[in-house]
């Protein structure tokens, strides 16, 4: 990817807000975008915005809060992929010359998830809990490998913790949690309990994408920070593959999008300084240390122990406190990525700072299954 | 008895048989590959491996592998079946014919083992008026 920089970042904390519209907080998250790169509304040539569970239209009457230019609207959905998609979409738009200031915008209230609402299950996969297909790859993993609960609870633990760092993060605990705290907490789907998974929430989030030059002007101030890789991919066919159930897809998939990427961007994962995921359960970060390269096969739980993705550690994963912590309403996950890794980048994370970050990632899976890959880079 | 008079129906049609016979059990329906060989579930058109048009609806046997298993701490969500109002097993399941599958299992969590044989079975869910509506699960063979 050439020639593309973040120029702002605003967010509206998750959490559950049942007085507050999409409209309050996208507005609010997309103005402090805007005062964060130093433009106006009026200066934004496009629009993408990404909702999940918002009813159809949403995206332009919540563009039209800002004000009402005639510039292109866009609604993304990609599952839980939504933010990453659409933020996706914002840098190939200023990477085409199409457009010099584009507006990726993501909200969403979760709440209106089937389940929580009532009603009757539409076939045999919409009654089976989600947390389920999750806790079945844990399960596989304890069979195949050296894992125990304990390093899920390590996981949720560190995330939970560095949630409580992060003014932006849905849960934020005033006491230090432990891994027994994790254990301890309600089962939801054996070994999954609710500390090992992400909260139901609402919120937005907002990057304001631009070329590299014109993020100099604006803030000569501050580092630049670029995007220098971005891939989608769903899902390859192999044999045993699972066709039903709102699982994110093969391993395969985060492999063969991360490998694009790194070689988009001319980096290893030995290159990259901390990484977010889709930890919506906590064996999906497990996982993805290893199908993202920045451990051996099999070598997870070791790395686990040894402490190397915590905040200081040789590779800190989920600074912001991941899905878990933060939170996962499904339209700004990909993008709340996007503002904690400029914030690091720019030397801006305050207590959750990783020192000398450079080079970051940002990994999202979306449900049926999609995964989403950008590589951040300062300089 | 009255529950044997009354009429079964699957929760989705397409999925799964129901045999006339209350004592058979189901058939899983999925889709052969005429050209090479691979078998699916849920049934499709299109080949996934070899992208062929040339597939065939099969009904296949009930009989698998456990290849993951968890249990859920909720009844079963739209389920009036006092059996899963605790709680149910999920497994995956790797039908002798091949596909992979995503079904409640029979059982308590501790009878669970990966690698032993399952065979399927038809469940109750739930009341619909006069019908039965029905599900798929696998229990230890």
């Amino acid at each position: 990817m050439e020639d593309v920089a973040v120029l702002g970042v605003g967010m509206y904390r998750f959490g559950m807000y049942p007085d507050l519209t999409n409209e309050d907080m996208a507005r609010i998250a997309g103005m402090q975008a805007l005062a964060d790169a130093g433009l106006a509304f009026k200066d934004v040539d496009a629009a993408y915005v990404g909702h999940i569970f918002a009813q159809v239209m949403s995206g332009v009457r919540v563009m039209k809060e800002f004000g009402l230019t005639g510039l292109p609207v866009q609604r993304i959905e990609n599952a839980s992929a939504t933010g990453s998609a659409t933020f996706r979409e914002a840098c190939l738009a200023v990477a085409s010359g199409r457009h010099d200031v584009v507006m990726a915008l993501g909200f969403d209230k979760m709440t209106a998830i089937a389940g929580l609402s009532g009603g009757s299950p539409d076939g045999m996969e919409d009654a089976i809990l989600p947390a389920a297909f999750f806790a079945l790859w844990a399960t596989r993993r304890m069979h195949e490998r050296s894992m125990t609960v304990e390093h899920l609870a390590k996981i949720a633990a560190k995330n939970l913790n560095n949630g409580a760092l992060n003014p932006m993060s849905q849960r934020q605990p005033t006491e230090k949690i432990t891994v027994e705290k994790v254990l301890g907490a309600r089962m939801i789907s054996w070994p999954l309990t609710t500390r090992m998974s992400c909260p139901i929430g609402d919120g937005a989030a907002c990057a304001i994408v631009g070329r590299a030059d014109l993020a100099k002007k604006l803030r000569p101030d501050r580092p630049v920070v670029r995007v220098i890789a971005s891939d989608l991919q769903s899902e390859k066919y192999a044999p045993g593959h699972l066709f039903q159930g709102p699982v994110v897809g093969p391993g395969q998939m985060t492999v063969d999008t991360s490998k694009k990427c790194y070689e988009e961007a001319g980096v290893g994962p030995e290159d990259i300084d901390l990484v977010q995921v889709h930890d919506a359960f906590a064996i999906e970060e497990l996982e993805y240390y290893e199908l993202l390269g920045m451990c051996k096969p099999g070598e997870a739980e070791a790395c686990i122990d040894r402490g190397d993705f915590e905040l200081g550690g040789r590779v800190p994963f989920s600074t912001d406190g991941g899905l878990i912590a933060r939170g996962h309403p499904g339209g700004p996950t990909g993008l709340a990525q996007i503002w904690e890794t400029t914030l690091q980048l720019r030397g801006e994370a305050g207590k959750r700072q990783v020192e000398g970050a450079r080079t970051g990632l940002c990994h999202m899976m979306g449900g049926g299954s999609v995964c989403a890959v950008h590589i951040l880079q300062r300089g | 008895m009255a529950a044997s008079a009354r009429n079964r129906v699957p929760i989705k049609p397409g999925f799964f048989t129901i045999p006339d016979d209350p004592n058979e059990p189901p058939k899983i329906i999925g889709t052969r590959c005429n050209d090479c060989g691979e078998h699916f579930y849920p049934r499709r058109a299109i080949c996934a491996k070899c992208m062929s048009e040339n597939t065939t609806e099969v009904q296949l046997e009930g009989h698998g592998t456990l290849y993951s298993y968890t249990f859920v701490h909720f009844p079963l969500f739209g389920s009036t079946n006092v059996e899963v109002a605790e709680g149910y097993g999920v497994g995956q399941i790797d039908l002798d014919a091949g596909p992979r599958m995503q079904m409640p299992l029979v059982g308590k969590q501790d009878e669970f083992e990966i690698g032993q044989p399952l065979v399927a079975e038809l469940a109750r869910m739930r009341e619909d008026g006069d019908n039965d509506v029905m599900i798929v699960r696998f229990r230890p063979a």
